[in-house]
């Protein structure tokens, strides 16, 4: 047993054993992952969005690597939450993973009603809000983009759930302060920072978009940067915790993230490229506190020295 | 089970029409492998390949007895295939494998006759097909080779050592049969069959689509060796889907090609 203190509090009083979860979208719903990772080890993972009902999702090609990232328009596939709540989840529960169920919706009502339909279930450490998918005609950006409508879905929620409330905020705005203040003052309990940023890719031969549905979401070390400074910006504005996002790869990726203020970090699309990193992210953020003599890796949050 | 392995690349040779033929240290990858199952190859460091690609274990090394390595056979693409063309005997790649479902070797019933059907570097799946068939069922095999010029056509004399029959074809009729893969196909279904028939195929998707509808035509069981852009090979990222034939409903509408495939059954998806 490590002796550093590795346990951090999102929001509400829930205590993850670690900082370091999986994003959604990029952990599938876990059991994908079973082969090559012990997911108890996990800080915690946040499962595919999953909507009141089954999605097919966007046609192919949906995805395209770019320069240090990756350009994705899945549309939110999923098996929708009646088949989640029966089969994916008894089988998490049996790994011992700590499980965050992202939501996501078209309107208030999708918001609430999947909420309502896993509330009374074992085994969900927190909801995260999904307010922010570029790759979806309604729902997502739409609400991501509007501080009223992302007070007016999280308070929805908040109403019918007593688990900790997570929202996921969209970069893709000009203040993201204000959106983070909407969710916070509509009970979020935590902030996830950030999803993917729109973007393009052309195939200049065809003249076509790569993807079939022309845009995407970015991911990928190439954001890392512009999520690290989102994530100091909003962790000063706001009382609650921030989760940091954004093209982790590496221990001093997640070390970069506490110290800008996040209390956790999700690891994404680097779990593609390797689908035992998240969990080795563990250990080597244990291994990193031990070699700096942090006792505690609280410690780290907030912790960066702005002074030159 | 599929693992990830730290695996050295062992030799790497040119084949020609922008192909090479990669072999790779990953004995216990090399066991498992079924033909039409693949590999999941990067450099290791996220850095360098933030997304592995997706190719068939080709062909296992040595021909008979337990594998001790593996080959890929791969066409010059894009960015991840060309820095593939820099490895050197020794360089460390990142090696998932093997995923995916394979061709179903149809059962040893007397006289069953298996066409191959390969587009370009659409043959890369079949000589681990034929190494898995055995000789019986080699010899009962005849393999349709097509591409656009001669050097599209891969592997030529080894096929010819192993398979009951070769048959070229070309568009430029550089070697072989000039036109396409399909026009011989078509004859042969079209012959009085020698006993069961059963047409496994992989190539670019006008043509998976062409021999789909010739052996559907035709009441003859086919299956398909698919290819997507995918992520991550192992049903996560759900980036690799493929429209079903007869969705059951909406929700239904796609299978992904790298847990349900790559190999399908020619009723269950529209190429």
């Amino acid at each position: 047993m490590s002796p550093i203190r590795m346990q951090v509090k999102v929001g509400r009083g829930l205590v993850l054993r670690n900082p370091v979860l999986t994003a959604s979208g990029t952990f599938g719903y876990g059991l994908e992952f079973e082969p090559f990772c012990d997911l108890a080890a996990l800080g915690g993972i946040v499962v595919k969005g999953i909507s009141p009902r089954p999605r097919a999702g966007n046609p192919p090609p949906r995805l395209v690597e770019t320069p240090c990232g990756m350009l994705n328009a899945i549309g939110l596939q999923n098996v929708g939450v009646e088949r989640f709540r029966t089969e994916k989840l008894p089988l998490l529960r049996e790994h011992g993973a700590t499980v965050v169920v992202n939501v996501y919706g078209h309107e208030v009502a999708d918001y609430v009603a999947v909420v309502r339909a896993l509330e009374e279930e074992t085994g969900i450490a927190a909801f995260e809000l999904n307010l922010s998918c570029p790759n979806v005609k309604e729902g997502g950006l739409e609400i991501g983009r509007s501080p009223r409508a992302i007070r007016e879905v999280t308070a929805a929620v908040r109403e019918v759930t007593s688990r900790p409330l997570w929202v996921k905020l969209t970069p893709a705005v000009t203040d993201i302060v204000e959106t983070a203040e909407a969710a916070v003052s509509g009970g979020a309990d935590a902030l996830s920072l950030i999803n993917t940023f729109p973007g393009m890719v052309v195939d200049v031969e065809t003249r076509r978009p790569v993807l079939h549905r022309g845009t995407g979401g970015l991911s990928g070390p190439a954001i890392r940067p512009l999520a690290v400074a989102l994530v100091h910006r909003v962790a000063r504005a706001v009382d609650v915790p921030v989760i940091g996002i954004g093209g982790i790869t590496s221990v001093r990726d997640v070390v970069e993230f506490l110290l800008v203020g996040a209390t956790a970090v999700q690891v994404g699309t680097a779990n593609f490229h390797d689908p035992a990193l998240a969990a080795r992210l563990v250990r080597e953020l244990d291994a990193w506190c031990e070699a700096r003599g942090v006792a505690d890796v609280r410690e780290l949050v907030g912790a960066l020295e702005e002074n030159r | 089970m599929p693992q990830d392995l730290r695996a050295r690349v062992l030799e790497q040779e040119e084949l020609g029409g922008g192909c090479f033929r990669m072999r790779l240290d990953a004995a216990p990858i090399a066991r498992e492998a079924r033909a039409g199952q693949f590999v999941m190859i990067g450099l290791p460091d996220p850095a360098e390949t933030l997304v592995r690609r997706p190719f068939s274990v080709a062909r296992l090394v040595p021909d008979t007895g337990e594998p001790e390595a593996l080959e890929i056979v791969y066409k010059v693409y894009g960015r991840r295939t060309r820095q593939m063309t820099r490895f050197r005997p020794g360089t460390e790649v990142a090696l998932l494998g093997p995923l995916g479902r394979g061709f179903w070797i149809p059962g040893e019933a007397e006289g069953t006759e298996v066409l191959l059907v390969a587009g370009g570097i659409g043959a890369a799946p079949f000589p681990l097909f034929l190494q898995r068939a055995g000789k019986d069922l080699a010899g009962r095999t005849t393999l349709f080779l097509g591409g656009g010029t001669r050097d599209d056509l891969l592997l030529v004399d080894w096929f010819r050592e192993r398979c009951g029959e070769v048959v070229l074809v070309t568009e430029d009729g550089s070697a072989g049969e000039r036109g396409l893969v399909t026009g011989p196909l078509a004859a042969r279904l079209d012959a009085p069959p020698r006993g069961e028939r059963v047409v496994l195929a992989c190539g670019p998707r006008p043509m998976l689509r062409a021999v789909a509808e010739l052996c559907l035509a035709r009441d003859v069981p086919c299956q398909l060796s698919l290819e997507e852009r995918m992520a991550c090979g192992f049903g996560a990222c759900l980036g690799c889907v493929v429209e079903r034939r007869h969705p059951e409903g909406e929700f239904d509408r796609y299978v992904r090609v790298c847990t349900e495939g790559p190999v399908f059954d020619a009723r269950e998806v529209l190429p």
